[in-house]
């Protein structure tokens, strides 16, 4: 989701989406653990922190590059993920650390054992899926953020500040992202990081770009079937379980090849 | 002119006269040779005298410069054929370690397993890499950030196979005991020998390709930059000459990883990994793309960075604390960092950036690509 909101409002893919999510999770580390925060507050604080990265990389990295070629923007948002990567484990030096449960313990359903964490990310997942919903349906920012991204000069025209939204769109995009990085910390370790910003973009392409809700059912299919293909490899044709994340790239090239505008999007005329 | 040509033609034969325009027209061509490959000569001379002085100052810098400039000639190779499909055709590609490792591991597998003589194990691995090439040139019909996901997936892929097909490339613990660069009869299996032969290589490569890009292909890859659309009007077969350029481009990186694994004699997975694309498209945009050589700066520039930045603080002996010496991720940071820079103040890369700035007196900071902006 974070992609699809910057690639939205800017038309640039960030590759710096998983150290925003790397953030997240090393902040809410700190936080919690380092410095006895509260947990909720501790979470807050993360987000915020994490924000502000996302808002500064816009202005140093992003603003100047506002006219620049796509290959241009690709390098330096890949540059700041470097960056990012090395100053993390300046900072946080080991390979993993564990944030600690929302709620730990397992809920025992008739069928089933589930962790909390994972109706947590469940209940997140669901909670901010609509939260974005309403911000760009409802509010006058998302609106002239969907402005930006149909046509920048018409949206400058109608006196949209077309360069504070980009601010605006990577600040909530980092936000995001440092939520979907503390909220799996528990589960994953430190290297969150390309295979992620793959998964991302296949899911927000699968979805349709620019389509938030989109992005959530792209994201679902995408992670069932990677499963189905791999088990179903594994089981039929017997290779190993390590080729999963071939699958997943592998789907990520027949997506655009095939469906480039997403599973229920309309095809787009392009004029010359 | 005429009359010092007449009162020459008095004085000789007829056979005369046609051996001096013989010589005459050989120094000629000489000449004009030497004034089109410029500046392949004066890299050439640069390179040849190199070993000279850079052995000795090896110690006292911390750095191995021979064996460090035996790497910027591989990635050379590999840089100078993304340039052209970056660069020249405009088609970006984040998934050329995928060619550098297909190189790499044919050559090495046939060498180690079949026994082939080295250098037709590289020739097989270059004919690999362009068959790979021609594969999966359907993603070629894709555009902007979209070939970039696909091209990456490409090199995600690759590496994937790379680590499981164990049976083929031993996995994780990689290729071992891969024979040397060497020519039988002669003895080169030092630093030095099998530097010159690299870079024998890659300077035919760049003469080709500095030929290349002038020629009528050349000219039919550089409209598809501007506008397929264009380009087709043109009369040019737009998907056939993306094909061409990418398996050309494809074919030189599997040279290059060829080169590379008979050269570090061991190979395995990681070395293959994204970052290497990531690499070879950054030296490619950082030397400057539409140059052929700016290829050969940004390899040199973004190899030996991370040595130099790893060789600083030997040079100050015990006096640096232990938390800078053993912090192992400097790489990144100065990485990053060069990355953003350069694209923010020297979008056209070095080579153009510093040319432009001694031939027009024109700041190196202006960028030629930007976009024009109807306020």
């Amino acid at each position: 989701m974070g992609f699809n909101i910057i690639f939205n409002s800017t038309g640039i893919i960030n590759f710096a989406q998983g150290e925003f999510a790397m953030f997240g999770g090393l902040f809410a580390y700190s936080f919690a653990v380092a410095l006895h925060l509260p947990l909720l507050l501790a979470v807050v604080l993360a987000i915020a922190a994490t924000a502000l990265i996302g808002a500064a990389m816009e202005r140093a990295v992003v603003y100047p590059l506002r006219n620049a070629s796509i290959i241009t923007a690709i390098i330096a948002t890949i540059g700041a993920s470097i960056f990012f990567k090395a100053i993390g484990f300046l900072f946080w030096p080991k390979v993993a650390y564990k944030v600690p449960e929302f709620t730990s313990g397992n809920l025992s359903l008739p069928k089933a054992t589930v962790s909390m964490q994972f109706l947590w990310v469940l209940g997140l997942t669901a909670i901010s899926v609509v939260l974005v919903y309403v911000f760009f349906n409802r509010t006058k920012a998302g609106k002239a953020m969907r402005a930006c991204s149909i046509n920048r000069q018409a949206a400058s025209l109608v006196g949209i500040n077309v360069s504070r939204m980009s601010l605006y769109a990577f600040t909530l995009a980092a936000a995001l992202g440092a939520l979907a990085g503390l909220v799996n910390a528990p589960f994953a370790g430190y290297s969150i990081g390309l295979f992620l910003g793959i998964k991302g973009f296949t899911a927000a392409i699968l979805g349709g770009l620019g389509n938030t809700f989109g992005a959530v059912t792209g994201g679902l299919v995408l992670g069932i079937s990677e499963q189905l293909i791999t088990g179903f490899l594994t089981l039929i044709v017997g290779v190993s379980t390590g080729y999963e994340n071939a699958v997943a790239a592998a789907l990520l090239i027949l997506i655009l090849l095939l469906r480039p505008q997403g599973l229920v999007g309309r095809g787009v005329v392009e004029k010359v | 002119m005429l009359g010092r040509n007449l009162w020459r033609e008095d004085k000789e034969g007829e056979g005369q006269k046609q051996e001096r325009l013989r010589w005459e027209t050989l120094y000629r061509a000489l000449l004009n040779l030497v004034n089109a490959n410029r500046v392949l000569l004066i890299i050439a001379a640069f390179l040849a005298l190199l070993p000279v002085w850079a052995v000795p100052l090896a110690k006292p810098l911390h750095l191995n410069i021979v064996a460090t400039m035996q790497m910027v000639g591989i990635f050379t190779i590999a840089a100078v054929g993304l340039n052209l499909l970056i660069g020249y055709a405009g088609q970006i590609s984040l998934g050329h370690s995928a060619f550098f490792g297909v190189g790499a591991y044919t050559s090495a597998i046939l060498a180690v397993r079949a026994h082939f003589p080295v250098w037709l194990a590289i020739i097989m691995a270059i004919i690999a890499s362009a068959i790979i090439g021609l594969l999966v040139a359907p993603i070629l019909r894709l555009k902007g950030h979209y070939l970039a996901m696909a091209t990456l997936g490409l090199g995600l892929i690759a590496f994937v196979f790379m680590q499981e097909m164990t049976g083929l490339t031993g996995g994780n613990v990689g290729i071992r005991d891969i024979p040397g660069l060497s020519i039988p009869g002669l003895r080169i299996a030092t630093d030095k020998g099998e530097y010159y032969m690299i870079w024998i290589i890659a300077l035919i490569i760049l003469a080709l390709c500095a030929n290349l890009v002038s020629s009528r292909t050349g000219r039919a890859i550089r409209a598809l930059h501007q506008s397929d659309v264009a380009a087709s009007a043109m009369g040019i077969n737009v998907s056939w000459e993306k094909i061409k350029v990418f398996m050309f481009s494809a074919a030189l990186g599997g040279l290059a990883g060829g080169l590379y694994a008979h050269l570090q004699g061991y190979i395995d997975p990681n070395l293959f990994y994204i970052t290497l694309s990531i690499e070879l498209v950054a030296m490619v945009v950082i030397g400057g793309m539409e140059s052929i050589w700016g290829a050969v700066a940004g390899a040199g520039l973004l190899t030996f960075l991370p040595k130099i930045v790893e060789a600083v603080p030997r040079w100050f002996g015990q006096g640096v604390p232990s938390w800078v010496a053993n912090y192992g991720n400097y790489q990144g940071i100065v990485f990053g960092l060069v990355l953003i820079l350069t694209m923010i103040f020297m979008p056209s890369g070095i080579t153009r950036g510093l040319s432009d700035f001694v031939r027009y007196r024109r700041s190196p900071f202006v960028n030629p690509y930007r976009k024009k902006v109807v306020e």
